[in-house]
C-alpha cells in the first residue's frame, strides 16, 4: 500500500460493488465524440452570433455568450482527458487533452499531475498542488479567483518555468522525472502558439481577437464560477471527500457545459468514471452521500454573500449550502488555515 | 522452484476483468481478456497500490489510485506515472481451470 491515505470513496467510507463500478467506469469513444460534435455546433452558432454582430454592441454580449461556450467546455474536456476518461482510444485522448489545455491555457502535463496529485490529497493543506485560493475564502480572494488574473497569472508562470527548463518543487513533487521533457516542449510549442494569436492583429487579422481571445477572455468567470464551488467553504485536512467537496443541482445547459461535474463528489470518490457515467454513479451512491447543493447561480450567488460577509466581520452562515463548521462564525478576524498553491 | 498451480475456474473471471489471486503469501492479478487469461502481479509498480479495482481496457490493466497503465501481455508500463514494468507469469488454461507457473 502507499505510504498515504489517498483520499477517495474508501478513505471516505463510501462503498460500491465492484461490478457496478467496471460497469459504470466502462470507457467508450462514443459520448466523448458526440460531445466534441455538439460542443462545435454549439461554437459554429454561437461564432455566427459573433460575425453577425460585429462593429454593434451587441457583439459584446455575443462574445460573451461565445466565450461561455468556448471556455467553460475547453476546462471541462481538458479535465476529463487529464484523467483520460473521456475516450477509450488512447491517442483521442491525449490529443484532446493537447488541444484543450491550449485553450484552456496550462500545459497539458502540469495538467495531469498536478490534478492527479489533487485527486491524492484532496484540500490537504501542503500536500493539495491545486488550491485555487486562501481559506477561509474572502471578497479579495473571491474576486482574485472569479475574474481569472490570479490562475492566468500562475498558469503563464508555470509555462515560463516550463519552457525554461526550471522546474519548481511542486513540479518536482507530483510529476514523474520523464515527463519533464515532454512539458518543457508543450510550453515551448504552446507559448510560440500564443505569441503568434497576440501578434496577428499586427498583421490585420483580426478575427482571432474577435473570435479568440476576447470571447475566452469573458467566458473565463463563468469557468470560474463553476471551479470556485468545488470545494468553497468545506472542510480541510479532511479524508472523507463528503467534506471537503461539493455536488450541485444542475439542468442541461450547465451539465453539458461542466460535463457533468456537477456531480463532484462523485467523481472524487471514483474518479476512473468517465464524466458520461456521473449522473448513473450518483444514483448508486446517493444513499451515502450529503444531498447536493443548490443549482449554480444559488450556490455562487451564496458563497459571494458569505466571502462579502466575512470581509466586513459579519455572521458567516451560509442558509442552503453545505459549510466545514469552522467556515460558520459570528464575525471577527479570520484565522487563515490555507494559502493557495496556483 | 517455479511450479503450476491451479488459480481459479475461467468462469471466475469476467470478460475483461481481472480477480486478485493469493498463492503462499504472494498476491497475483488474473486477467481474462480479448487476447485470452494472463497473470502479474497486483500491486502497480509506482505506489504498492492493488490493481483489484482497476480498469482492463482490451489488453491495458489501468491502475485505479492514479491511471498508470501496463501492457497485461508483457507487463510493460505504457504510460506515466508508471515508469517500472509489472511482473508476468505464464498462464495456462486446461479443462475450463487457470493454471499460474509462479515461481
Amino acid at each position: 500500500m502507499p505510504g498515504y491515505v489517498p483520499t477517495n470513496a474508501a478513505s471516505s467510507g463510501v462503498k460500491l460493488d465492484k461490478k457496478t463500478l467496471k460497469s459504470i467506469a466502462a470507457r467508450s469513444d462514443r459520448p466523448g465524440l458526440i460531445y466534441i460534435a455538439q460542443w462545435l455546433t454549439f461554437l459554429a452558432a454561437t461564432g455566427t452570433l459573433v460575425w453577425a454582430t460585429l462593429g454593434t454592441l451587441w457583439m459584446w454580449p455575443a462574445m460573451l455568450l461565445h466565450g461561455i461556450f468556448l471556455t467553460v467546455p475547453a476546462y471541462s474536456f481538458s479535465h476529463e482527458t487529464a484523467h483520460g476518461t473521456a475516450f477509450r482510444s488512447r491517442w483521442l485522448n491525449e490529443a484532446v487533452l493537447w488541444v484543450t489545455s491550449l485553450l484552456y491555457m496550462e500545459e497539458p502535463l502540469h495538467r495531469r499531475y498536478t490534478h492527479t496529485n489533487h485527486h491524492t490529497h484532496t484540500w490537504w493543506v501542503g500536500k493539495d498542488s491545486q488550491m485555487p485560493f486562501d481559506t477561509p475564502m474572502g471578497f479579495g480572494g473571491w474576486l482574485a479567483e472569479i475574474t481569472g488574473t490570479a490562475l492566468l497569472r500562475f498558469h503563464m508562470q508555470v509555462f515560463l518555468h516550463l519552457a525554461a527548463g526550471r522546474y519548481t518543487s511542486t513540479m518536482k513533487m507530483v510529476t514523474p522525472e520523464r515527463e519533464f521533457s515532454k512539458m518543457t516542449r508543450n510550453a515551448r510549442i504552446m507559448l510560440l502558439i500564443y505569441a503568434l494569436i497576440a501578434a496577428a492583429p499586427f498583421f490585420g487579422i483580426w478575427w482571432v481577437v474577435w473570435f479568440l481571445v476576447i470571447p475566452r477572455i469573458l467566458g473565463a468567470p463563468v469557468m470560474l464560477l463553476f471551479t470556485l464551488i468545488q470545494h468553497v467553504e468545506l472542510q480541510e485536512n479532511s479524508p472523507s471527500i463528503l467534506e471537503s467537496t461539493r455536488s450541485f443541482r444542475s439542468n442541461w445547459l450547465a451539465e453539458f457545459l461542466y460535463m457533468k461535474m456537477n456531480n463532484h463528489v462523485e467523481h472524487h470518490l471514483y474518479p476512473q468514471v468517465p464524466f458520461h457515467a456521473l449522473p448513473k454513479l450518483a444514483e448508486a451512491v446517493q444513499d451515502q452521500l450529503p444531498a447536493p447543493d443548490p443549482g449554480f447561480f444559488k450556490t455562487n450567488l451564496e458563497v459571494m454573500s458569505v466571502v462579502l460577509r466575512r470581509s466586513l466581520g459579519r455572521p458567516t452562515k451560509a442558509a442552503t449550502i453545505r459549510q466545514a463548521p469552522h467556515m460558520i462564525t459570528e464575525g471577527g478576524p479570520v484565522e487563515r488555515i490555507a494559502q493557495r498553491t496556483m | 522452484m517455479s511450479q503450476w498451480i491451479d488459480a481459479c475456474a475461467t468462469d471466475d473471471i469476467d470478460e475483461e476483468d481481472l480477480i486478485a489471486w493469493e498463492h503462499e503469501g504472494k498476491s497475483y492479478a488474473i486477467y481474462n481478456t480479448e487476447k485470452g487469461f494472463f497473470a502479474s502481479d497486483l500491486m502497480c509498480t509506482h505506489e504498492e497500490q492493488s490493481l483489484e479495482d482497476g480498469l482492463v481496457i482490451d489488453c491495458v490493466i489501468e491502475c485505479p489510485l492514479h491511471g498508470g497503465r501496463f501492457d497485461i501481455c508483457t507487463g510493460k508500463a505504457l504510460s506515466a506515472p508508471v515508469h517500472q514494468d509489472l511482473k508476468t507469469y505464464p498462464v495456462r488454461v486446461e479443462s475450463g481451470r487457470v493454471f499460474v507457473e509462479t515461481g
